[in-house]
């Protein structure tokens, strides 16, 4: 029982970084209707932002106290910055031109630029895996035998308040308001004075900086990065949004949570070769039942 | 990304018939230039491995021309890198090994560094009689047994490839000799689930359970798999002496090193082959590295009949040499001397070198005597054994073990 409930906090704090990815996917996909298959190296770009972020700063040890909430801080806030600029500049140049164009040409596009950062970020910082600095104390407690990594209840907490954070904004706030009122016809927000390219832009602002905090805790959850990360993370994640229900944020936090749970009880009880057959075996079945998701028919406003 | 390689072959095939198109229209003359040709994975990740091995080549093909070769021939060296994106590739090497088929000069090839890439490769030496020498390939179906009869498609009695250091049957039962003699009673095994990696682990074990080991579960890693919390949080329940992983640091070895300290097996030891004996695998692991230990199926490059080859290659190339680059330069003048012999009795022709090459009688070599069996594997099989420790680790010869004993 006990390793049941290790796998379930492994399976957490992995389903919490698939959860943040996919929110941005999510809010692409509700507002535009495309599936922003760059979405994935923007996460990747978020890690080695944070990389070159700690670089710069000379942080190469462990850190205590206040330092090193300033530092974890101002590193996320900084990848984050970083990767929403790069959102908003690729949603300017890729797509905007595309908006209107037939689907599959905005859907090759996004293919497009996914490869164009993956060979930026392979020339920047080479085709291994990079190693990044261990700047968090290893520090972990225990419950009944069940070992938690603080890093773990980082992880997890940061997806649930990010959620709760977005969920709040597109519910309780004017922007918000402005988006959902894009999401569900562009042409009539326009016309109560929206302005839509605002929005959008906003839109994978606040998308890609998500991306990039996820890349950030991901780079310090595992301690290391490689340019290709974004390819599976991406695939995966995009699975969590379509299983929750895409253009659903609480949707795509629970998709997140449940692909790394299947992925970490897939590893226990079955054989770890068999997790990604399960992974998306359970997606055809949900989309089979429920074609819309898990969340997708009780909201009818998506963002 | 995906036509890239595509478009490669278009080209290397273009450059190939335009090749052929001058073989054919000028009548071939006696040349006295003879190449050498190299098949390595020469950028990316990779390209830690594929640098000093070529260097090997450079050296012998260099010391060969200083000295001087029968009838006044001289030789040269081309490389062509069969890596694509960073990481070494089957198309990309069988695309290197048709360029050197079509080119007159090549008498023979070493290469290639990766197993899965021999197998790309052998066919096609194997239909053009082109004899190639790797210094690094270690997995078993590539010399023996069906899977490398059927490699063997054009010629299947023909022999064009051979290879310098022994392999992973040895090399295997070599990690498990040495993890019984250090004591681990009860190890789980992880592998990558590709040729070289999978091949590894069977053998490890097979080799283990016969020593009297006991293996608590046989797991395999998914491809670009980043998380492996799972996978050893189930290993960790077993409570193992000891982690056998088969595969290299590129597929996950180092990357499932660094996560054993987050479920707790940060202290438990690490037993690989030569997949995780480059730099990279210390680079990725960090700290964590500590506590490994791994086979390599050549030599150490401190044994006495090496120690000629790192001072030149160290005046040479101002560094240390690779953990292939003694083999790779004993396989160059495997081939060098078989060209020279060709020369002195009737001239130097594919058949000639190849016959020349299958005929090395106790070669002496930084490597030890080379000779080869009838399928082209080398008689003087050694695995040397590391152990990678202290802060910040690094890697030490710990002993000899010499396939005899096996």
């Amino acid at each position: 029982m006990e390793l049941f409930f290790q796998q379930l906090v492994n399976g957490l704090s992995l389903g919490g970084i698939y959860a943040l990815i996919a929110l941005g996917y999510t809010m692409v996909y509700g507002i535009i209707e495309l599936i922003n298959f760059a979405h994935g190296d923007v996460y990747t770009l978020g890690s080695f932002f944070s990389l070159a972020i700690l670089t710069a700063l000379g942080i190469t040890s462990e850190m205590h106290g206040f330092p090193l909430v300033a530092t974890i801080l101002g590193v996320m806030a900084g990848a984050m910055v970083f990767c929403g600029i790069v959102g908003v500049l690729i949603e300017r140049f890729a797509y905007r031109r595309l908006r209107n164009a037939p689907r599959l040409a905005p859907l090759i596009t996004a293919i497009g630029v996914s490869f164009i950062l993956e060979n930026i970020m392979q020339l920047w910082q080479g085709p291994s895996p990079v190693p990044i600095p261990t700047f968090i104390p290893e520090a972990s407690f225990a419950i009944g035998g069940v070992t938690i990594q603080v890093k773990q209840v980082f992880v997890v907490g940061l997806a649930v308040f990010m959620m709760i954070a977005l969920q709040l904004f597109v519910y309780r706030t004017k922007l918000g308001k402005a988006m959902r009122a894009t999401a569900q016809d562009r042409d009539a927000a326009q016309l109560m004075g929206i302005d839509i390219n605002m929005t959008i832009a906003l839109t994978f602002l606040i998308g890609s900086a998500l991306a990039g905090s996820a890349g950030f805790v991901s780079g310090v959850y595992y301690g290391t990065t490689w340019f290709f990360n974004g390819f599976s993370a991406g695939l995966k994640a995009f699975t969590a949004a379509v299983l929750g229900g895409i253009g659903n944020l609480a949707g795509a936090m629970l998709g997140g949570f449940v692909i790394g749970l299947v992925e970490a009880f897939g590893a226990q009880y079955v054989s770890d070769q068999w997790t990604n057959v399960m992974v998306f075996s359970l997606l055809v079945l949900v989309l089979i039942f429920r074609p819309s998701g898990l969340l997708g028919e009780s909201l009818p406003n998506k963002v | 990304m995906r036509s890239f390689p595509a478009l490669a072959r278009a080209i290397s095939l273009a450059a190939a018939v335009a090749m052929l198109g001058t073989v054919m229209g000028a009548p071939v003359q006696a040349a006295t230039t003879y190449k050498v040709a190299v098949d390595l994975p020469m950028s990316g990740a990779d390209a830690s491995n594929g640098i000093p091995t070529d260097n090997g080549v450079i050296l012998a093909v260099e010391e060969a021309n200083a000295k001087g070769l029968p009838g006044g021939i001289m030789l040269q060296h081309q490389v062509l890198d069969d890596a694509v994106q960073g990481v070494h590739d089957p198309a990309a090497g069988s695309q290197n090994v048709k360029t050197f088929v079509a080119d007159p000069s090549v008498m023979g090839i070493v290469g290639p560094f990766n197993s899965n890439v021999a197998r790309a490769e052998i066919p096609i030496t194997n239909d053009a009689g082109l004899a190639q020498i790797s210094p690094s390939n270690t997995n078993d179906g590539l010399t023996i047994g069906e899977t490398a009869k059927a490699l063997r498609q054009s010629h299947p009695d023909l022999i064009t490839y051979f290879r310098v250091c022994t392999r992973d049957h040895y090399q295997g039962a070599a990690g498990a000799e040495s993890a019984k003699k250090l004591g681990f009673k009860k190890m789980y095994i992880i592998d990558d689930n590709e040729t070289y990696g999978k091949g590894l682990a069977d053998v490890f074990e097979a080799a283990y359970k016969a020593g009297g080991g006991t293996v608590l579960g046989h797991d395999h890693l998914t491809k670009n798999q980043q998380d492996f919390k799972a996978l050893l949080t189930k290993v960790k329940a077993t409570s193992p002496d000891a982690v056998f992983f088969g595969g290299v640091t590129a597929t996950g070895g180092g990357l499932l090193r660094k996560q054993m300290a987050d479920v707790g097996l940060g202290t438990t030891p690490y037993i690989g082959g030569d997949g995780i004996s480059d730099e990279e695998y210390l680079k990725i692991a960090g700290a964590q590295a500590d506590g490994s230990y791994y086979t390599v199926a050549a030599p150490d490059i401190g044994m006495a009949s090496a120690q000629a080859f790192n001072k030149a290659y160290q005046a040479r190339f101002k560094q240390a040499p690779g953990a292939y680059s003694a083999a790779a330069y004993s396989a160059a003048w495997v081939i060098i001397n078989a060209i020279a012999d060709a020369q002195k009795s009737g001239g130097v022709t594919r058949p000639a070198v190849l016959k020349n090459i299958a005929g090395t009688k106790n070669m002496a070599s930084p490597v030890g005597p080379v000779a080869f069996d009838k399928n082209g594997d080398t008689l003087n099989g050694v695995i040397s054994f590391y152990k990678i420790s202290g802060t910040p680790p690094k890697a030490t010869f710990l002993n000899t073990v010499s396939i005899a004993s096996l």
